[in-house]
């Protein structure tokens, strides 16, 4: 149905193919299943970080050092209203993620989101584990993605875009974050990058540095560190599933390897640096790639079920 | 909401296009949440000279502190608060609070006196063959209970 309205919307030639390819189809429910789970995430992520943020909003305008959106601001506010404004932002994250009144709390549920921590990214570190978060909700926020699964009535026709695009576009800027990560160590570094010695370097640094700080240490960093030849090859599997990123789109196969792959590199982050990217590490970066509506689909199918026997009283229509 | 696919193709090149903008800026030139991930880019020596925080009980005995009683729970942006202190000649006042969280907390209960101090080690000499490098005493401060 959705292939050929693309064929009457987009004449034939290269824009029309590309336009069918960005606009495949994708049931509501994928799209459902990932604004569910990103919500979930973000409302974990955000409110476990309440006391945090606050501590962090306490630090003054002696580390003031502002990032992103918080550049508007001439100084920092107070930490009373930052505590408040990433209240609210839990709530609205809330009605994100069960679909209430989608059309107006998703996109204030992202700028909150936005806002919340670029403010805590303000005071002389940038946190580089939640960009893709951020990114994530913005796409979500900007698209139909509570048609189904959700508190808001589903619509009584699917949009003219359909649903398929949005997961394109999330798989394509988690794609971007890595291609930009592989760009960056190429610019920076060349191809020199790739001897291992750097990236043994950075690690050994990051490490000496939570010694210091009494954090954690790495569980493999010490014995790796004593035996440098390995990172020559991490460095190489590094560059080469960052460059190989864009694949995502492309190849839907080789792309639930890629994020394999991507995974695997998170968890040995994890190993050799105790740096957590909890994002990727659940899964959550690489959800536009998967069927993501399965398993929410059996666990809806369940809690239909049990409803169905009289457990609770049917919602009321509308 | 009803998309249609202009409003789709929009909104797609937009974001697309916001997340690879860091390319045409200097890698280190960087920001949240548009970033230029570089990280992990920039060559970095083995050896470095940090500020840091530590106990010392009454027997001299040495008490590694956690991130959260410098300032904040993320390590990197715990030594951005030393560095900001000593940068603004603020040392004292942070080991006044830093003292003041550990006067706090049962786990510190033997520690006496909190040193800042500029430490120089070797990340591999240091992590790997357990050598230290040098300590510079920066300040220090009781812990008033």
């Amino acid at each position: 149905m959705n292939g050929k309205r693309a064929n009457s919307a987009m004449p034939g030639g290269p824009l029309g193919r590309i336009a069918d390819w960005w606009f495949l189809p994708a049931p509501a429910e994928r799209l459902a299943a990932v604004r569910i789970l990103v919500g979930t995430f973000a409302l974990c992520w955000v409110c476990g970080r309440l006391m945090e943020t606050y501590a962090v909003a306490q630090l003054g305008r002696s580390h003031w050092m502002p990032t992103g959106v918080i550049d508007i601001l001439g100084a920092p506010l107070p930490p009373a209203l930052v505590l408040v404004i990433a209240f609210v932002t839990c709530v609205l994250i809330v009605c994100f993620t069960l679909g209430v009144q989608y059309r107006y709390t998703a996109p204030l549920a992202a700028a909150g989101v936005l806002w919340t921590l670029s403010y805590r990214n303000s005071f002389g570190m940038i946190f580089h584990t939640e960009n893709l978060l951020v990114l994530h909700m913005i796409a979500l926020a900007c698209a139909p993605a509570a048609d189904a699964w959700a508190i808001d009535r589903a619509p009584e026709r699917p949009p003219e875009a359909g649903y398929g695009w949005i997961l394109k576009l999330l798989a394509a800027v988690t794609a971007a974050t890595y291609l930009m990560a592989g760009i960056a160590k190429l610019r920076i570094a060349g191809v020199a990058w790739l001897d291992g010695e750097q990236l043994r370097n950075q690690i050994a640094v990051d490490n000496l540095r939570k010694a210091l700080l009494g954090d954690s240490i790495a569980p493999l960093a010490t014995p790796f560190l004593d035996h440098p030849s390995g990172f020559t090859v991490f460095s190489v599997m590094t560059i080469g599933l960052e460059l190989a990123a864009p694949i995502v789109l492309f190849l839907p196969r080789l792309a639930r390897l890629w994020a394999l792959g991507a995974w695997g590199f998170h968890v040995g982050v994890v190993l050799l640096m105790n740096i957590w990217f909890p994002y990727p590490l659940i899964g959550l970066a690489y959800l536009p790639l998967l069927r993501a509506e399965r398993p929410l689909a059996w666990v809806v199918a369940r809690w239909r079920r049990w409803r169905s026997r009289g457990n609770v009283p049917p919602i009321a229509p509308g | 909401m009803r998309t249609n696919r202009v409003t789709a193709a929009v909104v797609s090149i937009a974001l697309l296009g916001a997340t690879l903008e860091p390319l045409f800026r200097k890698p280190w030139d960087d920001s949240f949440p548009l970033s230029t991930y570089a990280m992990f880019a920039f060559k970095q020596p083995t050896k470095l000279t940090m500020e840091y925080a530590f106990g010392v009980t009454a027997s001299g005995e040495r008490h590694t502190l956690t991130p959260q009683i410098v300032g904040s729970g993320e390590v990197l942006q715990a030594l951005t608060v030393i560095a900001r202190a000593k940068a603004q000649n603020e040392l004292p006042r942070l080991c006044a609070q830093i003292a003041s969280r550990v006067a706090d907390l049962g786990r510190y209960a033997d520690v006496t006196e909190i040193r800042i101090v500029s430490g120089t080690h070797d990340a591999v000499d240091y992590l790997v063959r357990h050598v230290e490098g040098t300590e510079l005493p920066r300040i220090s401060c009781k812990v008033n209970r």
